[in-house]
């Protein structure tokens, strides 16, 4: 097997008092895409979130190609915190996509898109402008390229926010629970677009979901968390249908209970 | 000269200084607000307190007062200034103290996914502010701004307290000269209000069509 994209090494995180991560170890290779299930409050996100560097680590070491993300090591090989800039290359590698899709409001929708290549990538105005509308065309949206944001309905908006990251070339894209704010008819399309990337790009993939026939059906692997911890970690064939742990048996269970419909 | 263009020409003049005050009083407050609110944002402590000295001395203070002390006691410290660069000043600074606060309140309603989101698309701090946050901060300010700019223009009638000729300093002068205390006064009440007026429509205007089908 390939050196793992990203790495975990015995991650911890406190919020305060309250401990959210307890030691984790985690590997994501490149290319695979990984399903994170759990019940709220069972760290999934703040696992995700310690990547993209929306949270500090307490403890512990996150390894993007090899390359430490919170922190640097010094001249005698001992880990001190990264520096900015050290942490801003890092990260260059990850992208994210957000349950509330958070576009930027005073901007167009291509501009949305954009923004980040021409400021933070420093590239060229007019081959942005190409790869924008490139992408917005790959999520069915560049009919919309002149409106804002506010004109959209909710699932076009995530659509939007999912070309915004991709045409920032992540190794890494993380999708955190991207339908659970939408209207239940509009979830489809975003799943279609999310489902289309998976199987066309060798973008590694971690995606927050609830949506359990979505994961079986993108996921190379499926992770439950409960109680800051990974507890089962393994296929979709085998976390959903042959699950070994009482804890995950007992969710899989009440999920499928509220899922299905009385007909 | 009769009596009519007398006080048409000496208002006139007044107003002329009045407007004049205004504008570089405005553009000083906006500019120590900004730098003011987003050192207030700072994450250094002794940034911050300094900030904090400035905004609490300007605004625990009356302009009066500090117009009085920046022309009548700074000279005895051998910095001496025109009526108007004092004027200017004492106002400047002391709408730039509560401008800060609208700034650093304004930048701080922008919704933190904002930022999240800048974060993931990798921005620096700088470019976050200047790009994503700031745009944003601005058109929330701009109802506090707007009431601002016209409280500052009000005050202006200050300065005649320390001899800039501005228009309430000439009314006073036609009124002393004259006695036609009720049309004097009448007149300075409406200009000051003919000019208010329009501010207030044009800011409102300002804000609809920086959020027209945007927000």
């Amino acid at each position: 097997m390939s050196e793992p994209i990203v790495r975990y090494n015995n991650v911890t995180k406190y919020f305060d008092d309250l401990q959210v991560l307890d030691g984790i170890d985690f590997e994501i290779q490149p290319g695979e895409k990984v399903a994170l299930i759990g019940p709220s409050g069972s760290g999934k996100t703040t696992f995700a979130r310690l990547l993209m560097t929306l949270e500090e680590i307490t403890d512990g070491t996150i390894e993007v190609e090899g390359d430490y993300l919170w922190h640097e090591q010094d001249d005698n090989g001992d880990l001190k915190p990264a520096s900015t800039e050290h942490l801003r290359k890092v990260r260059s590698n990850i992208g994210m996509v957000f349950q509330h899709f958070h576009l930027f409001p005073h901007m167009t929708v291509l501009e949305n898109v954009m923004e980040a290549p021409v400021t933070v990538q420093g590239r060229d105005k007019k081959e942005a402008k190409k790869a924008a509308e490139e992408m917005l065309d790959k999520v069915g949206l560049l009919d919309k390229a002149d409106s804002y944001p506010a004109q959209l309905s909710g699932g076009q908006k995530q659509r939007v926010a999912i070309a915004r990251a991709l045409v920032m070339n992540p190794k890494v894209l993380i999708f955190d629970e991207p339908t659970s704010a939408l209207d239940p008819e509009l979830v489809g399309e975003v799943l279609d677009v999310i489902k289309d990337i998976a199987d066309q790009g060798d973008t590694s993939m971690l995606l927050i979901t609830h949506e359990m026939d979505f994961a079986k059906e993108v996921a190379d692997r499926i992770a439950f968390f409960d109680g800051g911890k990974i507890i089962e970690d393994g296929p979709p064939s085998e976390i959903l249908y042959n699950p070994k742990a009482p804890r995950l048996k007992e969710f899989l269970e009440r999920f499928m209970n509220t899922q299905s419909s009385p007909e | 000269m009769s009596f009519w263009e007398l006080i048409v020409s000496l208002l006139g003049q007044g107003l002329v200084i009045t407007l004049l005050t205004t504008v570089l009083a405005a553009i000083l407050a906006l500019v120590l607000g900004f730098i003011g609110g987003l050192m207030r944002l700072s994450k250094n402590k002794f940034i911050r307190f300094i900030v904090a000295i400035y905004v609490e001395v300007f605004r625990g203070t009356s302009l009066l007062v500090q117009l009085f002390w920046i022309y009548f006691v700074l000279p005895m410290f051998g910095l001496t200034m025109s009526a108007l660069t004092a004027a200017v000043l004492a106002i400047g600074l002391n709408y730039g103290a509560y401008t800060s606060e609208v700034v650093r309140s304004g930048i701080q309603s922008v919704d933190k996914g904002q930022t999240e989101a800048s974060i993931a698309l990798n921005f620096t701090r700088v470019q976050r502010m200047r790009r994503i946050i700031i745009p944003q901060a601005f058109i929330l300010m701009l109802p506090n701004l707007g009431n601002q700019l016209i409280e500052l223009f009000k005050s202006t009638s200050l300065v005649a307290l320390i001899t800039l000729t501005d228009l309430t300093y000439q009314a006073n002068v036609l009124n002393a000269t004259t006695l036609q205390t009720t049309q004097i006064f009448t007149a300075l009440l409406v200009i000051y209000f003919v000019i208010a007026w329009p501010m207030t429509k044009g800011m409102k205007m300002l804000e609809r069509k920086m959020t027209e089908g945007r927000m």
